[in-house]
């Protein structure tokens, strides 16, 4: 047990990151309102660009800037920095899109909380049903 | 209701659990021997000048060595542009509810 916690005191970043998602995944599984589901959707987003830049670290390292000043000095892996800004694009279109579905149902249904549009929706369908009898 | 609860708590224990020994097994954070750095990164990093010419090494994978990769990152914002645009757009006697 104390070799688990001083391992993940040494791994914090990761462990930071995986809190994160947890609490991303639970605001998605438990929220109804669809604005905290887009928001946890994007708290899970950051727990994975934290993790991959985290992995690419190094202690001591410098950032990966070739310079006079930096010459001699162990750079962190550039590649995961890369690769996380194509993640953040995709991320920011993905919630622009989600944000405007959002609007779409606002105007279709005057609410965006999930519970309420599942109600008005069986409303409707219990009419539709109650006429053709 | 305390019992569901309770009855969830002990589902997500072993979740939690087993999350934990996950990050408790990576390689440790912020060691220059992880796998994170094999031969990939270390060939960017001593060959970037001389393949691409510039200092900043994140530039140089964006925009050199996956460019094509940024390429059609730019036609990613432009369909997600173009659905946000087709979505919010209404006719003109549609109007507002």
């Amino acid at each position: 047990m104390k070799e688990l916690f001083g391992k993940l005191i040494m791994n914090y970043p990761y462990f930071a990151a995986a809190i994160l998602f947890m609490i991303g995944a639970l605001t998605v599984l438990t929220r109804s309102d669809l604005l905290k589901k887009l928001i946890g959707i994007n708290i899970m987003e950051s727990a994975i660009f934290l993790i991959f830049v985290a992995g690419g670290n190094i202690r001591g390292g410098v950032a990966p800037l070739l310079s006079k000043a930096n010459s001699g000095a162990v750079y962190v892996n550039p590649l995961p920095s890369a690769l996380m800004l194509t993640g953040i694009v995709v991320s920011v279109s993905v919630t622009a899109f989600a944000l405007a579905l959002i609007v779409r149902l606002h105007r279709a249904y005057g609410t965006i909380d999930l519970q309420r549009i599942a109600e008005l929706r069986s409303e409707v369908a219990m009419d539709d049903s109650n006429h053709h009898t | 209701m305390r019992i569901r609860s309770f009855l969830l708590l002990l589902l997500a224990l072993p979740v939690i659990y087993g999350v934990l020994i996950a990050v408790a097994e990576l390689p440790p954070y912020g060691m220059p021997d992880n796998p994170v750095h094999n031969q990939v990164s270390e060939r960017y990093i001593s060959d970037a000048l001389d393949d691409t010419g510039v200092l900043n090494m994140v530039t140089a994978i964006v925009l050199d060595y996956r460019a094509y990769d940024t390429m059609f990152e730019t036609i990613v914002l432009f369909t997600a542009t173009l659905a946000v645009v087709i979505t919010l757009k209404t006719r003109k006697g549609e109007g507002e509810r």
